[in-house]
């Protein structure tokens, strides 16, 4: 036995590229979003300039909202890779266990449990931060297309939807800046250093501590369970036209979303009324 | 005053009556001027009587190349101008006059003959001289454009009555009314559409002071260029000089929050943003006159042209939104603050987010300080966590 702690892979190098993009889009969106919600602000007038005014920052605000959108499509395609053809157990879906764990984590905090709970492969908080994130991005993608097109959406929809969406899209926006300041730090990085994401690796300890039951899983063989290449195959034929089919099928939504209005305006034409018009009667 | 030439003139009663009440009026006037306030008619000035003598006949004209031009001074008017009220001789303007006959005038047409004479005004009027050198009038005249406004074009020195009260130090009430007439000389389009505009109306048929006139936008002598983009990015602090004002607009049942409510929304941003940082770039927003018009401003609930109609309304935005339709204008609140009765979806929204960040985040906190409670009770106590 070597004095290395045991590590364990936690997460894979395409997750981790997926969370540093997540995270990059995340903070540029978010302050190229803000200061359109708080234009007064010095912050805000201090990136405005920054950035060239505020058409400047609304173009970087657009094209990072579509890298989201090609991420998200890579996403739910990996998912559903893991999820149909390697029939992965679906470690993020929420249950009613979740809740359970939640309340039981409080009251262990409060003095009023004996003991922690055992939890998985992510534990309650990560899953209400992955499932508010689903949320959060289907809202702002929505509300985003009415913003981004609203001549199309007020087709279908009362005028009135608009500024909604634009209250809704701001309100979304403080509230997951919030919760990431708040909750996501925290988890990460005050409770305790927590460098998987990076990494990739996590020790035997903080299994023991944060995913007992992923650690009793992986000791009982969960993680050596092999899928024979006859049945991978099958599903793999079942999945691929699928994916390729619903991939087109998002791809064109992405270009819809981004194209559906040339532009939402047609620029003014410059004031061009005659300014004489003299009166014939003459002062001496 | 009309050209008239001296043998068409109408020798009638009516004419010698006339001119008799004028002089009538010229003598009330002149004696009701205090001696100590006309230096100049004292020394060895020419005196304007002396000048008047030839120049209130009819008809007395001077040839200019081609051109004739009236050189009648009807003593009445030039009696009530402001020049006549404080003792300015005729010879402080005209310098190289002093007796008949008169030297030879070199100008060739009334335009530069009026040109030359520009200039004298700067002698007793050098703020307004200076502050026109800035202008749009005065950028023509260096244009070359000969018919760009002079001095004397707005203010006849034989006609024009004092402007500014001498007690209240501000345009008294008939130079204010009479302002768009100055400006219609030239400016005639715009002065009938401001006639007929909620504006216009209000001063030119009810004598209304608090609406504005032509010079509480563009400004006075230093008249800028209103097509540039930085006019167009400051229009919206333009009009709500008056309509932020509480003074002016209760008295109409006019929203004094037609300028945050503007902001609030997307263009209104824009154009703030644009305003304070780049106001000299252009930008598409719509501004306050894209929507109400320029000089002709409507009540918004007019039938015909008012924007508080919706179809009215969408016409407007189809000017930069072709393809706009019937919902469309209803993305605008119509400066409406969000509340139940108008906009409540906006309101609504707005309202469960105020509710949700503070909860959720709260919750949040609430459950960070029962952790790190425990976490430090924990290690007191020596007991390992979880």
């Amino acid at each position: 036995m070597s004095s290395q702690p045991r590590t364990y892979l936690r997460f894979s190098l395409s997750r981790r590229i997926e969370h540093i993009g997540l995270m990059l889009s995340f903070v540029i969106l978010a302050s190229t979003g803000l200061p359109q919600k708080y234009p007064s602000s010095k912050i805000s007038v201090f990136i405005l300039q920054a950035l060239g005014g505020i058409e400047n920052l609304r173009s970087i605000h657009h094209f990072m909202s579509i890298l989201v959108m090609f991420a998200v499509i890579y996403h739910l395609l990996v998912m559903g890779y893991k999820v149909f053809v390697l029939r992965t157990p679906w470690s993020m879906m929420l249950s009613l266990q979740d809740v359970k764990d939640g309340i039981q984590a409080l009251l262990y905090n409060l003095g009023f449990a004996k003991t922690y709970p055992k939890m998985g492969r992510y534990t309650f908080e990560e899953k209400f931060e992955y499932w508010a994130f689903v949320w959060g991005y289907t809202i702002m993608g929505i509300t985003g297309f009415i913003m981004w097109n609203p001549i199309t959406a007020t087709r279908y929809l009362p005028g009135e939807f608009v500024p909604a969406a634009k209250a809704a899209h701001g309100g979304e926006a403080v509230l997951a800046v919030l919760a990431i300041i708040v909750w996501h730090m925290y988890g990460v990085n005050i409770k305790h250093y927590n460098r998987s994401m990076f990494t990739g690796k996590i020790t035997e300890e903080e299994m023991v501590h944060e995913h007992p039951k992923e650690l009793e899983d992986i000791q009982a063989g969960g993680a050596n369970r092999v899928l024979d290449a006859a049945t991978l195959r099958k599903r793999q034929r079942f999945f691929y036209p699928i994916a390729a089919i619903l991939t087109v099928a998002m791809l064109a939504g992405v270009y819809g979303y981004v194209t559906a209005e040339e532009t939402a305006l047609t620029t003014i034409p410059p004031i061009s009324t005659t300014v004489e018009s003299p009166l014939q009667t003459l002062q001496p | 005053m009309r050209r008239r030439i001296k043998f068409h003139l109408p020798r009638s009663w009516n004419l010698i009556l006339f001119l008799g009440f004028g002089l009538f009026l010229l003598i009330v006037t002149a004696l009701t001027i205090p001696v100590q306030a006309t230096p100049s008619y004292q020394g060895n000035k020419t005196s304007n009587d002396f000048c008047l003598a030839c120049h209130q006949q009819e008809g007395v004209n001077i040839t200019l190349g081609s051109e004739s031009l009236p050189v009648t001074i009807n003593p009445t008017l030039f009696g009530l101008s402001v020049h006549a009220e404080e003792g300015i001789a005729c010879v402080d303007c005209h310098k190289n006059i002093s007796a008949y006959p008169h030297p030879a005038v070199k100008e060739t047409s009334v335009r530069a003959f009026s040109l030359a004479y520009n200039e004298s005004c700067r002698e007793c009027h050098e703020d307004q001289s200076s502050t026109i050198k800035d202008s749009v009038h005065q950028k023509a005249i260096s244009e070359g454009k000969e018919n760009a406004p002079l001095c004397s074009d707005c203010h006849n020195p034989h006609t024009q009555t004092r402007v500014i009260g001498t007690e209240s130090g501000k345009l008294t009430i008939a130079a204010r009314l009479h302002v768009p007439q100055t400006c219609a000389q030239c400016h005639s389009d715009k002065y009938e559409q401001y006639k007929a505009s909620v504006h216009g109306k209000a001063l030119t048929e009810e004598g209304n002071l608090d609406v504005p006139t032509c010079t509480d936008c563009h400004g006075v002598h230093k008249i800028s260029d209103p097509t540039t983009a930085s006019f167009r990015n400051s229009t919206p602090a333009l009009c709500a000089n008056c309509h932020t004002d509480p003074k002016i607009m209760d008295k109409y049942g006019i929203s004094t929050k037609v300028l945050d409510t503007y902001v609030a929304d997307f263009h209104g941003t824009t154009v703030k943003l644009f305003a304070e940082q780049f106001p000299d770039q252009p930008t598409n927003k719509a501004v306050c006159t894209d929507c109400h018009g320029v000089h002709d401003i409507s009540k918004v609930d007019n039938p015909q042209t008012g924007i508080a109609i919706r179809e009215n309304l969408l016409v407007k935005c189809q000017r930069c939104h072709p393809d706009a339709t019937a919902n469309f204008p209803g993305a605008w609140l119509s400066h409406y603050e969000p509340s139940p009765q108008h906009s409540p979806i906006v309101y609504y929204v707005t309202l469960f987010y105020k509710i949700m960040i503070p909860s959720i985040i709260g919750g949040m906190v609430f459950f960070i300080i029962t952790d790190i409670y425990r976490r430090t009770v924990n290690r007191a106590k020596g007991v390992k966590h979880a």
